[in-house]
């Protein structure tokens, strides 16, 4: 491995640092595609920003790459303020979604273009190209044009491209969305691989879930321009703040109450339906009557089979099963809450295999889906449609 | 590039000076000089409508009018019948498309050879003596040869045909070739014959191509110059070669009148055609 | 089992003997006088073929009837030569400026339409009055040269539009991102990637001019060009020479569409034509 020789010149900790204050964006047509975004990166981070298309993540990319031009608002990299700055003094580099690497050009003359354009030899620089071209393990390949490389070649190309000139920071702008499915997976772990091995840090789009869950250090959830919620993979996932992040990671049922009693940093909701969940407050001030949201795992809730003269438990709802879907390691059974009559958003488990396996529930029974009360978690936001149980 | 902002104007400063002083100046002369008078020896700066009135109440005037605007018709249906189908089989049947480039380029090579002489080798081919007639005796097919093959209203429209189909290619390949197939495949799937797809989906689909080559073909026609006169024989004029005529005998302001009415027609018939299809956006995609 | 995948409906043979007989149509004539020209010395202007020699192109050369032909060839080629060159340079300019919305782009399309489809002869015959009205002399490489340019502008133009329309600026962002200044991207990102659409704007700019007749006809001054000279020769000659030089120039044409189309040819194959080998992660 090179990782030492990769660090030399970068003797500053904090380098890769990067803070964005107050971001916000207007394009010419009036839209308002980052809307008041701060954020904190620290350097040698693998750093998510993770939405659906619009929420603003691309932009906020290509305003920290320079070629974009924040309407207001700081980015500051390693301690430095870089509105108005080129790309070459930032110290970024960017990887193109579908790479753009030069169709002209073979491998190494599109490595060694950053040092062209510097007015570097060619002796020297395509030794130096060399070199880059060997961590990415294409030697075989430096004088083949990008026409003749598959997809994972191509993108090991644009790294190439990008680290040549030993930039603080490295932004990928959906680097895995041009790869099938077997490949992405591949390339995702050599990605995080690369990351720690030259220390610096990556900031990566992607509006895959799983993607930004398995090789971030933090996730940056957006909608619609602003951040949801900003904190490591696994609390995104398993403690989603709001009601969006939960629903768009896709682990929780979001459901709604009214809060009907409390006492001692425990709540108790009553759904509309009349049934009641209780669980914990965690810190968070709630007034009696109010409405509340929470979250439910959906990987922890539990299914029986039962009728409508069933008693219903609390912590639990009950309907007829819609949807079941084998997924391997899991099956996923999609629960219509026929209570109220006007469902909105059905209500999931993810069921063990081997458990649901041992006695499988078909479709159209009736069931009860319970959970413990710590599986439940309190949400910040009130509105938003949830289910009516 | 990130252009600062003025250098879409340097850029384009070229070209604007080049249609400025080729073409707006131009057009502007021969507008000036319609109005002048003229003597036995000069053209005469003037203000005169006389070139106009004469032109109006010459009968040669309508006729040559008339003829070219025949002729223009002719051309443009055959052009149109042959360019939509060859366009056709190069986009829809022929399947590698090497190939269908190949083709294409075989039917595009002779425009870029010398027109004049395009023409000039239909005479061996049409005239009594020439190889079709010869050749349709020597099987039997006739005993006299055709004498309207040469020198006659065919041989000027077979003319046209020959140099200007590929005006009308070009634009119809280019719309046809962004067709989806899936669109073409969608119609045969509910059940439409043949003709009911081309009619009902590739034409429409091709409208912007079939009007930009119409265009072509209708002004190369109105503007000609020398094809109704050599392939007709002497018999029949054009409009510009009726000014060519009155150029050689220095009757400048008459040709200018002349040149003024024709482009007048011909830009009424090019937007009369443009308001079917927006051909700017067509042409050139911006961001 | 019977495959049938391969199997072509009635229609692809009835338009394919269509296309053949249109291929015909279009080369047959050329093809009648390329064979005519090379008669012997009792050659004539039709058919049937009297004698086999290359008496006419002995003729051609040594000049004995037929006018200035190597004077109007001395003319054509530079002319073409140099339209060729500011036809490239004015289409890449125009081109990328196009790209950008700025003002007067519209009417500026729609100039260069009306300069397409202006009767040739009428802008001929305004920029002789124009000339003559400035008191300047009109000639091949003044006068004849900005007619010829109204003729092969809008065709670059439209080359250039449908390249630049498929263009992927990311290419441009990339060039940027890596530290190149606007120039630098133009000269090592740019124009190498358009390199093909120029070549054939060369293509037409070159053989547009050679080939110009119209608009040249009234503005080439005292001293004519090559298609100038072969249209007083339909006018006066009554020999095969004129099919000799028909003959003769049709090839240089050939020619220089052959090397243009190879070259584009080699430089897309070079780039995109080996997607299948060494594919595979």
């Amino acid at each position: 491995m090179h990782g030492a020789q990769d660090r030399i010149g970068r003797s500053m900790a904090g380098e890769g640092r990067i803070e964005l204050v107050g971001l916000y964006k207007r394009f010419g047509d009036g839209t308002v595609a980052v809307n008041d975004v701060s954020l904190l990166i620290e350097d040698g981070t693998y750093c998510c920003l993770l939405g659906p298309s619009g929420c603003g993540k691309t932009t906020i990319l290509r305003m920290i790459a320079g070629h974009e031009m924040p309407t207001v608002g700081e980015i500051i990299i390693g301690g430095e303020s870089v509105v108005g700055k080129s790309t070459r003094k930032r110290g970024t580099a960017m990887m193109f979604q579908n790479y753009a690497l030069f169709p002209h050009l073979t491998v190494r003359d599109n490595v060694a273009f950053s040092l062209r354009v510097r007015g570097v030899g060619k002796a020297e620089r395509y030794r130096e190209a060399d070199r880059v071209i060997e961590q990415v393990q294409l030697e075989a390949l430096a004088a083949r044009l990008p026409s003749q490389l598959s997809g994972g070649q191509q993108q090991r190309v644009a790294l190439a491209r990008a680290i040549i000139m030993k930039p603080r920071v490295l932004l990928l702008d959906e680097p895995l969305s041009a790869l099938d499915e077997f490949l992405r997976l591949q390339m995702r772990s050599e990605l995080r691989e690369m990351q720690k091995r030259l220390g610096i840090t990556f900031v990566h789009v992607t509006h895959t879930q799983l993607e930004a869950v398995a090789v971030a250090d933090q996730v940056v959830v957006m909608e619609k321009g602003r951040i949801a919620q900003k904190a490591t993979a696994h609390d995104i996932y398993i403690a989603p703040k709001n009601s969006y992040v939960a629903r768009f990671m896709g682990g929780q049922n979001v459901l709604r109450g009214r809060l009907d009693a409390l006492s001692a940093g425990f709540g108790t909701v009553r759904s509309a339906a009349g049934q009641r969940f209780r669980l914990a407050l965690d810190g968070n001030s709630r007034t009696l009557g109010q409405d509340v949201l929470f979250a439910v795992r959906r990987d922890r809730v539990s299914l029986v089979r039962a009728n409508s003269e069933t008693q219903i438990p609390d912590n639990a709802v009950f309907g007829t099963v819609h949807e079941i879907e084998f997924q391997g390691t899991y099956v996923k059974v999609v629960v219509d809450l026929a209570a109220t009559g006007n469902t909105i958003e059905p209500f999931v488990a993810y069921v063990e295999e081997s458990a649901y396996f041992s006695d499988p529930i078909a479709l159209g029974e009736e069931v009860i889906a319970a959970w413990q009360m710590a599986e439940a978690r309190l949400l910040a936001d009130f509105d938003g449609a949830a289910n009516e149980a | 590039m990130r252009w600062p902002q003025l250098t879409p104007y340097i850029l384009i400063a070229p070209l604007v000076l080049v249609l400025l002083l080729f073409v707006a100046g131009p057009l502007c002369a021969v507008v000036a000089v319609s109005f002048f008078r003229y003597d036995n020896f000069a053209i005469i700066p003037a203000f005169s409508l006389d070139n106009y009135l004469h032109l109006a109440t010459t009968h040669l005037t309508y006729s040559l009018y008339l003829s070219m605007i025949y002729f223009s018709f002719l051309t443009w249906v055959f052009t149109f019948l042959i360019g939509f189908t060859i366009a056709y089989f190069l986009v829809f049947h022929v399947r590698n498309p090497l190939i269908g480039i190949g083709l294409f380029l075989v039917c595009t090579v002779p425009f870029w050879t010398s027109n004049v002489i395009r023409m000039i080798s239909w005479l061996p081919l049409l005239g009594q003596q020439g190889i079709i007639n010869r050749g349709l005796m020597s099987i039997g097919v006739i005993d006299h040869p055709f004498k309207f093959l040469l020198f006659s209203d065919f041989s000027v429209v077979v003319s046209y045909v020959h140099l200007f189909t590929i005006f009308m290619i070009v634009p119809i390949f280019n719309s046809m070739s962004r067709i989806d197939r899936a669109l073409f495949e969608a119609s045969v799937d509910a059940g439409s014959s043949r003709w009911q797809t081309v009619f009902l989906v590739v034409l429409p689909l091709c409208k912007s191509g079939i009007v930009l080559g119409s265009i072509f073909v209708i002004t190369l026609v109105m503007g000609d110059f020398y094809v109704v006169k050599v392939m007709s024989g002497g018999a029949r004029a054009s409009i510009v070669s009726a000014m060519a005529d009155d150029i050689s005998t220095l009757l400048f302001p008459q040709a200018a009148a002349n040149a003024v009415i024709l482009m007048i027609i011909v830009v009424m018939m090019v937007t009369l055609i443009l308001r079917i299809v927006d051909v700017r956006k067509e042409l050139v995609a911006q961001r | 089992m019977q495959t049938r995948s391969d199997s072509r409906p009635w229609t692809f043979y009835a338009l394919a003997t269509f296309f053949a007989l249109y291929v015909l149509f279009l080369y047959g004539p050329m093809i009648c006088i390329f064979v005519l020209s090379f008669q012997g010395p009792q050659g004539a202007l039709s058919f049937p073929m009297r004698g086999l020699s290359l008496h006419w192109f002995e003729d051609l050369i040594s000049q004995t009837d037929t006018g200035d032909i190597h004077g109007a060839i001395s003319r054509s080629i530079p002319l073409a030569i140099i339209v060729m060159a500011i036809t490239v340079v004015v289409s890449v300019a125009s081109g990328l400026a196009f790209r950008e919305r700025f003002r007067g782009s519209g009417v500026i399309f729609y100039a260069a339409l009306v300069s397409l489809v202006a009767p040739g002869y009428v802008l001929g015959i305004g920029i002789g009055l124009m000339f003559q009205l400035l008191g300047l002399q009109t000639d091949w490489y003044t006068s004849a040269l900005g007619a010829q340019l109204t003729w092969t502008l809008p065709f670059g133009l439209l080359i250039m539009f449908a390249i630049f329309g498929r263009f992927n600026r990311a290419y441009e962002e990339a060039g940027r991102d890596l530290g190149a200044d606007a120039g630098q991207v133009l000269r090592l990102v740019v124009i190498p990637i358009v390199l093909p659409g120029m070549i054939a704007v060369a293509l037409f700019g070159f053989t547009l001019s050679y080939d110009e007749f119209a608009r040249t006809l009234q503005t080439t001054g005292s001293t004519n060009t090559l298609p100038i000279e072969i249209w007083s020769m339909t006018t006066n000659v009554t020999s095969p020479v004129i099919y000799a030089l028909g003959t003769v120039t049709t090839a240089f044409s050939f020619a220089v569409i052959i090397v243009s189309l190879s070259a584009i040819a080699l430089i897309q194959r070079r780039r995109f034509g080996h997607a299948r080998a060494g594919a595979g992660h």
